[in-house]
This record gives C-alpha cells, sequence and structure tokens, in this order.
C-alpha cells in the first residue's frame, strides 16, 4: 500500500518535471491566439442558399491553408467549424490583403495548356521541352481515355451509360480499356513533344521569368478570361488559355479514384445535354487536333490558381464518363477526385466577420492577463495556507504540477495540432483554478469532519479522499460535459475556452487521484501532520486523544 | 434556550464563537427557516431584471447585431474630427456611436456604425489613422455582417440547450430527478440575474461575456452538485430516524458552509484580480468583459446552491410519499448543532449525558433521541443479517 503511494507520488511528479523539461529544452511554446498578439481573423461562411456539403468546405480549407502558406503568413490558424471556416492571420494588418488571401472561390476551371514548364527554370531550354511533357507526365500523366474508345465502342458504351456503381464494373473492364490506354500514352507523349518541342521552347522561356517572380508572392488569382501562366501542384508551370468550361460539367459526386489499368486514375461521369458533354466535347475536340488554342493537346483542371492536373486528351468524342489515368499515387488520384467533385458544385464563401486587432492592443490584454492571473494564483495560496496551514503545501506542489502538465499539453497541442491559446482560453484557464482549489477544500473539509468524528489522521486521510474523490468526479463530469457540448456547438472563441476548460478539469482529477491522494496518505502518517498546528485542530497519529474533550 | 443548553453542558463546542463554529463546522444556521428570505431576495431581483430586460434589453455588441467596429487610441483624436473621417467616407453620422473607452491612461475611441463595404472599412481605417497621428497597425477593428451574428446567437442557444437536457439527464441517473430539477433551476437564476445586471447597467454583450455566461453555468450546478452529494450522504445516513426532509437539508448546508464559502473565496480571488488588477490597473478592456460577468455569476453562484436549489429540492421531496409524513418540528438551535455534529465523540458523550438527567420538553427530547448515536450514525446503517452469531 505504502509502496503504491509513494510510486504514484513519484510518477506524478516525475511526469510533470519531465514533461516540462522536455517542452522547455524542445523550445515548443503555447502559439498565441490573435487577441494576444495582433493581427487579422476572418470568418467566411457559404452565401446562404447555396447546396455544399462538408467536404467542399474542408477543401476551401485546404485551398485557403495552401493560398495562406504560400503568402509566408507565419503561423496562421484556418479551421472550419462547422459550417463556417475561421481564418486567424497573425501579424497581418492589412485587410484587404488578408480578404484577398481567404478569397478561394471554389471553381474549377477547365483551361486549354498552351506550354509548360518544368519546376526549375534554370536548366537549358531544350531539357525543359523534354521535362515540361515528362514532368507532366510523370505526376499527372495524361491519358483521358474516353469508355468508348475505338473497337469497344458498343460494350464500351453499354458500360459507361450505365451510371450508378461504375466501380464495380471497372474491375471487368479494364482488360478492354487497357490496351487503348496504354498505347496511347505512348504514342501522345513522343508526339507531343516531338510536334511541339519548338513552340513550347519560345513560350515556357517567357514565362520561366515572370513566373519565378509570382510565386515569390504567393499563388495567382485565377483570371479565366485571360491567357495566363498558373503553377501546377508540382511546381512546374503552365501557360493556359482562357477557361473553356467548369468543373461544372462533371455530374456531382461521380468522381472516384481508382485503379484503371495497372495504376491510379480517376473516372468521372459527364452531365448529358450541351452543358456537359456539349462544352467537355468541344474542348476534348480543339485539344484532340492540336488546334491553336490549344496546341499541347492538354486540358488543364485548375482550382483557384492551380492546375491540379493536366492531361492529354486521347479523344474527340466522349459519351457518358471520361477517364484520367496516369502514374498516379492512390492519395493524388484521391485528392484529384475530390478536387472535380467540388467543381461539379463550387461553393462561393463571404466573409461574415473581419477582426482587427492590434499588436500592441493583444499584448497588453496577455500581458494584464499573465499578471492578474499571477496576483490571484498568490492570493489563493495565501488563502489556503492561513486556512490550512501545513496542509496547503500540498496543495502548492499540486497547484506547480497542474500548471506544469497544463502547459505542456497546451504546447506540444500548439505545435502538433494547429491550435492556439486565446485570451478566452487563459480566462478558461484563471477560472479552472477555483476548480481545481476546490477538490482540495472539498477534500481537506472532509477530512477535517472525519478527524472531528474521533478517527485517526490515517484513516481519516483515506475515508476523506474516498468521499471526496466521488464528489469530486461527480462536479468534474458535469464541468466536462459543459465543456464538451460548448466544444462541438459552437464557433470561435467560445471553443478555445471550452477546450481549456476540459483540458484542466482532466488534469485536476488525473492530479486529484495521483498526486493529491498519495501526498495526503503519506503525509498522514508522518509527524509532519500531527500536532495541534495542522487545520487548527487536534490531531494524533493513532486517533487516541479525544478531540472534544481537550481545550 | 441555546444559552441555557451551553451553561449545563461545559463540554458541549458550541461555546466557541462564531469563527471558530464555522472553522470547525459546528454552525446551526437554520437556511430552511430563512429560505424566505433568500426566495424574496431573487424574486425582487428577477422581477428587476424582467422590467429592465423588457424596458431597455441588453445592449447586444457588435457580434451579434452586425456592423464595423474601429477602435483607435484617442490621444490626438476627437469625436468630432473621427466623424468628419466617416462622414468623407460616404457613411451618416447619425448612424454612428462613438464611444471614449478609457483604460488607465490610454483611452481609446470606439467608433461603431452598420456594415460597410470592405474598401470603406480600409479607407476609413488609413484615414482614422492619419487623424489620429497613429499607425495603422494600432486600430484595432472588427466587422460583422448582421446574419453571422444572429447565426452565432443561435449556436450558442442550441448549445445551452444541449447543456442543460445532458446536465438534467446526467444529475438525474446519478442522483434523482428532483435534484437534477433544482440544480437547473438554480443555474437558470443565476444566469437570469447576471443577465439582469448587464441589462441595469446596459454593459455591452460581447462574445467574451456570453463565454462568462457559460462558465457560470459550470460554476453554479458544480457548487449545486456538493451541496447535493452531500445531502445525498445525509438521506442514507438519517434513513433509519425518520427525519424530516428539511432538516437533512438544513444538516447538510451547515456541513458544507466552510466548504463553500473557502470554494467561492478561491474562485472569486482570481477573478477579482482579473478584475481589479488586469482590466482596472493595467487597462486590457477585453478582460473587464469576462472578469465582471464571472465575478457576479461566481456570488450568485454560491448563493443560489444555498438559498434556491436546496429549498426547491426540499419542496420537491416534501410532496413524496416517503416524507410527507413527518412532520416533526424542524430541529433549530442547539438539536440541529447536534445533527450536524451527529456521531462525534463530544455528541455522543452529550447525548449519553441528557439521557441520564430526564429533563427538557418533549421537542428537544424528540431532538436528543435523534443525536443520540443508536440512530445517527456516521455512515449508513449495514443491512441487517439473517442469522445472528
Amino acid at each position: 500500500m505504502r509502496r503504491k503511494l509513494v510510486y504514484s507520488l513519484l510518477a506524478v511528479v516525475i511526469l510533470g518535471i519531465g514533461l516540462l523539461t522536455i517542452t522547455l529544452a524542445a523550445g515548443y511554446k503555447p502559439a498565441l491566439g490573435l487577441d494576444l498578439r495582433g493581427g487579422i481573423s476572418v470568418t467566411l461562411r457559404p452565401v446562404t442558399g447555396q447546396q455544399y456539403d462538408k467536404s467542399s468546405l474542408d477543401l476551401a480549407v485546404e485551398r485557403i491553408r495552401e493560398r495562406v502558406d504560400s503568402f509566408g503568413v507565419g503561423e496562421p490558424e484556418i479551421l472550419r467549424q462547422d459550417n463556417a471556416i475561421v481564418v486567424n492571420l497573425p501579424g497581418v494588418n492589412d485587410q484587404q490583403q488578408a480578404l484577398d488571401l481567404v478569397n478561394v472561390t471554389g471553381k474549377v476551371y477547365l483551361r486549354p495548356v498552351l506550354a509548360c514548364a518544368s519546376p526549375t527554370p534554370s536548366t537549358p531550354v531544350t531539357s525543359i521541352v523534354s521535362t515540361a511533357t515528362t514532368t507532366v507526365g510523370s505526376s499527372t500523366v495524361i491519358t483521358l481515355t474516353p469508355p468508348t474508345t475505338g473497337a469497344a465502342v458498343s460494350p464500351g458504351s453499354t458500360v459507361t451509360t450505365g451510371s450508378p456503381g461504375p466501380s464495380r464494373r471497372v474491375n471487368t473492364v479494364p482488360p478492354t480499356t487497357d490496351p487503348s490506354a496504354t498505347t496511347t500514352v505512348a504514342a501522345p507523349t513522343s508526339g507531343s513533344s516531338a510536334g511541339t518541342s519548338t513552340t513550347n521552347a519560345s513560350a515556357t522561356s517567357v514565362p520561366a521569368g515572370s513566373g519565378g517572380a509570382t510565386t515569390t508572392t504567393g499563388l495567382p488569382f485565377s483570371d479565366p478570361t485571360q491567357t495566363q501562366i498558373l503553377p501546377t501542384r508540382d511546381g512546374g508551370r503552365c501557360q493556359v488559355g482562357p477557361s473553356g468550361g467548369t468543373g461544372e460539367v462533371f455530374v456531382r459526386d461521380s468522381a472516384l479514384p481508382r485503379i484503371i489499368g495497372g495504376g491510379w486514375g480517376v473516372t468521372v461521369d459527364l452531365k448529358t445535354g450541351g452543358s456537359g458533354e456539349g462544352v467537355w466535347n468541344a474542348l476534348a475536340k480543339e485539344c484532340f487536333n492540336g488546334t491553336a488554342t490549344c496546341p499541347s493537346k492538354q486540358l488543364a483542371i485548375e482550382l483557384d490558381g492551380q492546375i491540379q492536373s493536366a492531361p492529354t486528351v486521347q479523344a474527340e468524342q466522349f459519351t457518358g464518363s471520361v477517364q484520367i489515368t496516369g502514374r498516379f499515387t492512390k492519395a493524388e488520384a484521391t485528392k484529384l477526385a475530390q478536387v472535380m467533385n467540388s467543381g461539379a458544385l463550387p461553393i462561393t464563401l463571404q466573409a461574415e466577420a473581419v477582426q482587427t486587432v492590434s499588436a500592441t492592443l493583444g499584448k497588453d490584454s496577455l500581458r494584464a492577463a499573465l499578471i492578474a492571473g499571477a496576483i490571484g494564483i498568490a492570493l489563493v495560496l495565501l488563502f489556503m495556507f492561513a486556512y490550512y496551514r501545513r496542509l496547503a503545501l500540498v496543495v502548492v506542489v499540486g497547484l506547480c504540477i497542474s500548471g506544469a502538465l497544463i502547459y505542456s499539453i497546451t504546447s506540444f497541442i500548439s505545435r502538433f495540432y494547429n491550435g492556439v491559446l486565446s485570451l478566452a482560453g487563459v480566462a478558461g484557464l484563471i477560472v479552472s483554478i477555483g476548480v481545481t482549489i476546490d477538490s482540495y477544500v472539498v477534500f481537506f473539509e472532509r477530512l477535517k469532519d472525519e478527524i472531528r468524528a474521533g478517527r485517526s489522521l490515517r484513516n481519516s486521510a483515506q475515508r476523506g479522499f474516498k468521499a471526496a474523490f466521488h464528489t469530486i468526479l461527480v462536479a468534474d463530469s458535469v464541468s466536462l460535459i459543459g465543456a464538451a457540448v460548448l466544444w462541438y456547438l459552437s464557433v470561435g472563441a467560445v471553443r478555445g475556452f471550452a477546450f481549456y476548460l476540459g483540458l484542466s478539469t482532466m488534469v485536476d482529477v488525473f492530479v486529484a487521484y495521483f498526486f493529491t491522494r498519495p501526498a495526503v496518505l503519506l503525509l498522514a502518517r508522518t509527524k509532519y501532520m500531527s500536532g495541534k498546528t495542522i487545520m487548527g485542530m487536534e490531531t494524533s497519529i493513532d486517533g487516541t486523544q479525544a478531540l472534544g474533550a481537550t481545550s | 434556550m441555546d444559552t441555557e443548553t451551553d451553561t449545563q453542558i461545559p463540554d458541549a463546542p458550541a461555546r466557541r464563537g462564531w469563527r471558530g463554529r464555522l472553522y470547525h463546522g459546528e454552525t446551526r444556521i437554520d437556511f430552511m427557516g430563512r429560505k424566505w428570505w433568500g426566495i424574496g431576495l431573487s424574486g425582487a431581483l428577477i422581477l428587476i431584471t424582467i422590467i429592465s430586460l423588457v424596458a431597455q434589453g441588453l445592449n447586444l455588441g457588435l457580434d451579434f447585431e452586425g456592423g464595423v467596429q474601429w477602435e483607435v487610441p484617442s490621444a490626438n483624436l476627437t469625436d468630432a474630427q473621427a466623424r468628419s473621417v466617416l462622414s468623407s467616407n460616404g457613411i451618416t453620422t447619425t448612424d454612428a456611436k462613438i464611444v471614449t473607452v478609457s483604460a488607465s491612461g490610454q483611452a481609446r475611441l470606439r467608433i461603431q456604425t452598420p456594415e460597410q463595404k470592405p474598401e470603406v472599412r480600409q479607407k476609413v481605417s488609413e484615414d482614422l489613422a492619419k487623424a489620429a497621428k497613429v499607425n495603422i497597425k494600432d486600430i484595432s477593428t472588427n466587422s460583422v455582417t448582421a446574419a453571422w451574428g444572429t447565426e452565432i446567437t443561435k449556436k450558442a442557444v442550441r448549445a445551452l440547450v444541449v447543456f442543460i437536457i445532458l446536465v438534467a439527464l446526467f444529475i438525474a441517473w446519478r442522483f434523482e430527478w428532483s435534484m437534477a430539477l433544482s440544480a437547473i433551476s438554480a443555474m437558470l437564476h443565476d444566469v437570469l440575474i447576471s443577465v439582469g445586471i448587464y441589462s441595469v447597467l446596459q454593459l455591452e454583450v460581447t462574445p467574451a461575456t456570453v463565454i462568462a455566461f457559460l462558465t457560470i453555468l459550470g460554476f453554479s450546478l458544480y457548487d449545486t452538485i456538493v451541496v447535493f452529494d452531500k445531502v445525498d450522504e445525509n438521506t442514507a445516513r438519517f434513513a433509519g430516524a425518520r427525519l424530516p426532509y428539511d432538516d437533512v437539508i438544513n444538516v447538510s448546508m451547515n456541513q458544507v458552509l466552510m466548504r463553500s464559502l473557502n470554494t467561492s473565496a478561491a474562485a472569486v480571488l482570481p477573478v477579482m484580480s482579473l478584475l481589479v488588477v488586469g482590466a482596472g490597473i493595467l487597462g486590457a478592456i477585453s478582460l473587464r468583459e469576462f472578469a465582471l460577468a464571472l465575478f457576479v455569476g461566481l456570488i450568485t453562484g454560491s448563493y443560489s446552491s444555498i438559498f434556491i436549489a436546496s429549498p426547491l429540492l426540499a419542496w420537491l421531496k416534501g410532496k413524496t410519499p416517503k416524507y410527507r409524513s413527518l412532520k416533526a418540528p424542524r430541529a433549530i438551535g442547539i438539536d440541529l448543532e447536534r445533527l450536524v455534529m451527529g456521531g462525534s465523540p463530544a455528541a455522543r458523550r452529550e447525548a449519553q449525558r441528557l439521557r441520564g438527567s430526564s429533563q427538557g420538553d418533549t421537542v428537544r427530547a424528540a431532538a436528543i433521541a435523534i443525536a443520540t448515536p443508536e440512530v445517527v450514525l456516521s455512515h449508513p446503517p449495514r443491512p441487517r443479517k439473517k442469522k445472528r452469531r
């Protein structure tokens, strides 16, 4: 029993000190929220009346993150909270810049590719041309194979017309589409590189220079009406013509990543009629024939200023569905399918709330909160010492351990999960001091009750803890329920508050059981606790002294 | 009667002063006898709240109503200058609300207008910076659309309803339904009174205030549950004594009184520090919004667990068949004290003595009978065994 207590005590103390040491040694710090260090916070929400789902919001978050990262904003915080997106940009002061940064349309454009450059523009011109085709080839190739190709027309078309559940059917189809796919991959790759090498060389030399400038300032803004130079996902750049159509030609949620001919690819269904197949086939015809508007025979799928994929068109006419094959990894194919799905039903986001916090105001708030918090803790401890005398030592050490645990966990979360400590969080922590102290008070008052009832100190400590822990558990459960509900159902600052309230409540239960219990039980066996000074009443280790009888 | 008893029993701990009794958990405050004070006070406060809510409502901040707000250090900026900046940008100044928020030496001008376009917002910020001769980085702005304000209000209400249902279920499962009902009522009472203070003083309600109100809910429940946990324990303890529920509650509240006061002090001290040091001396306005609501809520939270939740519970439980028949007069004074301290060696000795000297009126005799160790045990009576050894 005693050994167990000692182990528990030592383990908790070592855990607290160890975690704190690791945190400090690794230099992890809680990331501060906007309201504590200044910056701009933008809350976005889809314009009302739109149809959308959570996955398109998630995609928008990803797009905003890529965009914000490309502009080099330090420690941005971009979160989806229910159906809103909160973007916190510390250190940014220009509202217009912030609004531009988060302005993602979610629109997918289909744009004919004029020319492409490799990720490193410094390589010789000839190799740019060749790598242009090979880089695009290596990552995003390139075979748009209509399932209704060539000889396989009639079986192919019957296959594709039944749109629900093509995934099962494709498993059986590959033998028929596979040979055509592999043969067509080889032919256009060599063909396009040979045929367009001269035009590419002249065209890419221009984007190489100006493109270098654009990448330093981040992702360009998409302008679908102009010829533009846009980056590809793998770091290269392509010059693309005006948009010939949008992702709305695809059927919503029909894009699926799947294995096509031994590699990952994406299939997607086309809408029937002029708005779907009509638009797509017009583009496909242009690119398949390599006309002046689409000399490279590649059709770029662009989302918010970034080319997601630029496959070479392998057929003039498509009916029902489209296959995109190439040397994709599974993740790449999934991502592409996701982009195409979201493009089929783009969401327009609207800035609902824009908040700028000046850096000085933020710093002042943080300083004031820290000073006030420190004074508050000092007052509480003074009070504890005045009231519980020597027993308050347990409170001091316990608070230090809670503090070390909470600080370390907060730092870890900031480091690995992109969480920040906002003013609301700080307030939550300060309030939680009260809750933590309360569990000590409940325990110590129980201890006094038991001693008063004539039990020995040692016995009192055990019985007192058992009863008090019961109370603490019930009361803390309510706090936890509250924190969890708030966390799930609220937006913005309330969430930060709920998180820290929940965290400190859990730490409270942990410290109460693994530190306070062994500490007090062990102290109850020593001379430290016996004698009149303890809690202002007469105690004895063995309880032989009748309590009411003295004085 | 108290003094008489005190002189009779020199060993009785009742000799201590009120502070000593409080410290040693030997209080004998007849909370139930004074329940009308609490109910009257709360009733009056709630009435004021309702009148104020109907008459002037709440001063809802920007985040709930939508609009734009600038906060500019106003050392070099007057109200009139700010207005001219607004009108030069095509904003009708009659719609604008301009107040000075002073915080220890650094005064800030807070300008609020209805919703504006982003270009206008940026232009106004630049012009204000020029007029106030400060860097644009020192200007805080906040712009919220009205639709979003409605949305977050709806969310907060939804969270609140879910929270109340879950907590009520939890308490009902852990204790019983009448306790759940009482605890939730006490909690609503706290929120209502806090809201009332915001309405009467026309303090601005911001998201920070909402967070503080939510904390109040948590704290109020926490406090009430600790009291109810004791009541629950005492119900079992006095199960054999057929003690009226009022007495059980009185005893429990006297027993947890010190804990309640201590906890409140421990919780209020940091909040007071936030309010006085953080918001007052150091002038962090955003802290004041939190601290004020918290301060009010903590105090009402402790108050309501004793004066609202417990009488309500007693009333609800008193109607149940089990307790309806128990109509004994409430134990007060020294009798209550004995119940509170029931089972302690001092109380046991005392009961022994008094039983020997068969004097005193019937009420006291009944109370003493209750206080005897045979009936009042420090733990629930063990179920009787079938076979005796």
